[in-house]
């Protein structure tokens, strides 16, 4: 009972099976295992190269973003614009001339300067400004979509040829799609190490603490959307590199998919608590259950109905697991 | 004055000081002096002034009017990383800290210890913050999050980050309210020991027996004045503390005796009560008319005790008999509606609604138990609110002023208000002059003992033994989950409670 005794009590590692409680991924990884044993049952060769490789490819994309809304969250806000974000660079992208600019990557130079505009203007209305995010970002992200539909009204333009190689390809025998999701986990553990990044978890565990300690408030959270929408930018790269065109309505799923990812991944949505390796969890698991629904047969009329079950039932398994901490 | 003496120079200074909140003064030109090497004594009742004067040295506020000086230089603190800068370090009555980051990380907020790039230096840090936990006397795992450490352990962890930022002056902001004895008596061998090699301290207490046995100079503060200050050369005159913080020279220093009362009517038996790993099999009488108390350690059990009670926590086992009805409690509104009333011990989060008026708190438990929801008697709750205000004499512009504006005690008898609207039997209180000067805990008491003598029965938890012996009829001592001795009359003493407390017959 009483922890102040005379007994040195301190450990130097957690057991592993206390560090996966206090870590949250339980109910995700959970999920994660029944999804893949439904994939498996349903499609024999799911472990095949071809396979694997084509899900990596498909998932990158919702994977990057729903790290970068992670990223936000554990920060204590929140950002319904991502993707409109996507959208918006995304037409942008296909908007340009693609020969003009030095090629591919003075299109993709462009697209990470739309997303650090879009994402400092959330982090400024947000941190600066004060604004509530979950109105503020709900806002600029009819601001984005409406910018994406007067760039590209309609589906179209074009996306070079090299982008959409480039990603199907591999680099030193690793396929990109993959290289990319390792790359941006790779930036947040290092961001995770790194004097910034936990000060982002402590702003979102306790505001009013951390300013007491002389964290600055303003600038660490602005630093968390700007973290966040760099994701975002490498996730709508990745899109656009698969679809080959523009389509101002292309990202508006990953919004609501980003946030389930993070409440499956076990990220709290009161900040502080969980890792963006749930949010990756949980965009594996929303990639599989679509990947179930198809081979099911199921009609795709479902798929939504089915991804909101899954977001009910994560909810459910996070209020279960707070209560027997109780 | 003290200043006139031969000692070191004041390292801050404070000078003229003034402060107001919403045109009313919180501080009016207050000078505080603390001196390296001597602990100073801040005393003063809730909303005398001294949080925010600490708050203004340590740079977490700025200060309207008046200068802080550095070495003779004056100085401007607008964040508190400029004041740790100069030497200044605050440890708050309620911990600031990450809940969900570890206790290692917590020590290290805001000032991470970094190697190469920025990058946190995780076993160096680990080391440092097991040595810095060591100094203070807590021993506990540092991965785990501090959400889950004891409100004693948070206390500690608080203090522990403020001594290792190796201040030249640190301020105490009542570090004992959450302590047992022990841990106490440890932190001030820390402080003295600190002291003697040249930090100047300023210690804030409700206790006077903590600032007479730690402190080495006294600054009395009276509703944002300075209103005396002395040296202390080991003892502390009681009566003359007590005149200048109430500014009342007529108040009894001590209370009066409370009158023996008819005890015989049984009003509540608890029976072998469990609960979780806290309560372990509780057997206890509440009598008719009596204040009855519970000691012992932090973290017997006694919150637990009380919560059980009032219904807000799942027993286990034994059982709960309300005037020889045995009662099965599944949420507090079956209690509430047989008169079973909590003060719970965090007002600010269960006592409270923060963000609405005195009126609207002191009318919330009508509102929430009238017998027909859809009939609103709101000028009978007005005539509640305003008769209830001058009935606990609580201090405040009137029914629509913000709760959270009043000082800690006013905000405790607003909770203990809202439960007059019904009938009350039975009064549990947790710890509830947490953080209230002597004044308003008298005046509380006061109530607590009017209610009672109508032939309802209050069981009453303090963290302060002497509030207990001063104003309970009987008191029960708790360890580990059961209760080890009953006291009453002559045997209410000190040494026998805390005897008990240790879990040993005196």
């Amino acid at each position: 009972m009483s922890a102040v005794t005379g007994q040195p009590r301190t450990r130097l590692a957690v057991a592993p099976w206390q560090a996966l409680r206090r870590s949250g991924l339980g109910p995700g990884l959970l999920m994660l295992l029944v999804v893949v044993s439904l994939n498996i049952a349903l499609q024999p060769d799911f472990f095949s190269g071809s396979s694997l490789s084509g899900n990596i490819a498909t998932f990158a994309p919702t994977i990057l973003i729903c790290v970068a809304q992670a990223v936000i969250v554990l920060s204590r806000e929140l950002d319904l614009s991502l993707g409109a974000g996507v959208s918006l660079i995304n037409c942008v992208m296909a908007s340009l001339p693609q020969d003009k600019l030095g090629g591919p990557l003075g299109v993709i130079a462009v697209a990470v300067l739309v997303a650090l505009l879009l994402g400092a203007v959330n982090g400024l209305l947000v941190a600066y400004a004060g604004l509530p995010s979950l109105v503020a970002t709900f806002a600029t992200g009819a601001i984005w979509f409406g910018l994406a539909l007067t760039i590209m009204p309609q589906p179209g333009g074009v996306i070079s040829d090299a982008i959409g190689d480039g990603y199907a390809g591999t680099l030193l025998g690793i396929p990109v799609p993959l290289l990319i999701i390792a790359v941006a986990m790779a930036c947040w553990a290092l961001l995770a190490r790194h004097r910034a990044g936990r000060r982002i978890i402590a702003v979102g565990s306790n505001p009013e603490a951390a300013a007491v300690a002389g964290i600055p408030l303003r600038r660490t959270k602005l630093l968390a959307y700007l973290v966040a929408w760099m994701l975002v930018c490498l996730g709508a790269i990745a899109i656009s590199a698969q679809t080959m065109s523009g389509d101002p309505r292309l990202g508006q799923s990953y919004t609501l998919a980003s946030v389930a990812a993070v409440v499956i991944g076990g990220v709290s949505l009161g900040g502080g608590r969980g890792t963006p390796w749930g949010a990756l969890i949980g965009a594996l698991v929303l990639g599989l259950v679509t990947n179930v629904i198809y081979f099911a047969g199921i009609s795709s009329s479902w798929q939504e109905f089915v991804k909101g079950f899954v977001i009910v039932a994560a909810l459910g398994f996070m209020v279960l697991e707070g209560r027997r901490r109780a | 004055m003290t200043e006139t003496l031969p000692l070191p120079p004041a390292c801050v200074t404070a000078r003229r000081i003034s402060k107001s909140f919403g045109g009313v003064a919180a501080l009016d030109s207050v000078d505080l002096a603390p001196r390296p090497g001597r602990v100073l004594g801040l005393l003063g009742a809730n909303g005398s002034g001294k949080s925010t004067l600490c708050r203004i040295i340590a740079g977490e506020m700025m200060s309207d009017g008046g200068e802080l000086l550095v070495d003779g230089q004056p100085a401007r603190f607008t964040t508190p990383k400029d004041a740790v800068r100069r030497g200044v370090v605050i440890a708050h009555q309620h911990p600031s800290l990450a809940p969900d980051l570890p206790v290692w990380e917590n020590l290290f907020l805001g000032m991470e210890r970094c190697g190469r790039g920025g990058f946190v230096s995780r076993a160096g840090s680990r080391r440092a913050a097991w040595h810095m936990l060591q100094a203070v006397g807590l021993d506990i795992d540092i991965d785990q999050p501090v959400e889950r450490l004891s409100a004693a352990e948070q206390q500690l962890v608080e203090i522990a980050r403020a001594l290792s930022r190796e201040p030249r002056l640190l301020i105490l902001d009542e570090p004992t309210a959450a302590l047992s004895a022990a841990l106490v008596d440890r932190l001030f061998a820390h402080v003295r020991a600190l002291a003697a090699s040249g930090t100047a301290i300023i210690f804030i207490s409700h206790r006077l027996q903590e600032v007479e046995a730690l402190c080495d100079d006294l600054v009395v503060l009276r509703n944002g004045r300075r209103v005396g200050s002395w040296e202390l050369d080991g003892s502390l005159d009681e009566a003359r503390v007590l005149d200048l913080l109430t500014g009342d020279s007529d108040a009894p220093a001590r209370l009066t005796e409370r009158k023996p009362r008819d005890t015989q009517d049984v009003v509540l038996t608890l029976e072998g009560l469990c609960a979780g790993q806290a309560l372990r099999g509780v057997d206890l009488d509440l009598h008719s008319g009596e204040i009855l108390g519970i000691a012992g350690l932090q973290g017997q059990g006694q919150e637990q005790l009380l919560d059980t009670v009032a219904g807000f926590r799942r027993k286990d086992g034994g059982r709960i008999l309300h005037r020889g009805r045995a009662l099965s409690p599944h949420r507090p509104r079956d209690m509430i509606r047989r008169g079973i009333c909590l003060v719970p011990n965090d007002r600010h989060r269960q006592g409270l609604f923060m963000d609405q008026t005195v009126g609207e708190n002191l009318a919330a438990v009508a509102l929430a138990m009238q017998p027909r929801p859809w009939r609103l008697r709101r000028r009978r709750l007005a005539e509640f609110v305003r008769q209830t205000i001058p009935r606990l004499l609580i201090k405040t512009r009137g029914p629509t002023q913000p709760v959270a504006t009043l000082s800690g005690g006013n905000q405790q008898k607003v909770v203990i208000g809202k439960w007059l609207e019904g009938p009350v039997d039975v009064l549990l209180l947790s710890d509830p002059t947490k953080g209230v000067d002597l004044r308003a805990r008298r005046e509380i008491y006061d109530t607590i003992g009017d209610l009672v003598a109508g032939g309802s029965a209050a069981l009453v938890y303090a963290s302060d033994i002497h509030e207990l012996l001063h104003h309970c009829d009987r008191i029960l001592v708790m360890y580990e989950g059961r209760v080890v001795e009953t006291l009453s009359g002559s045997a209410m003493t000190e040494q026998r409670v805390i005897a008990a407390s240790f879990g040993r017959a005196a």
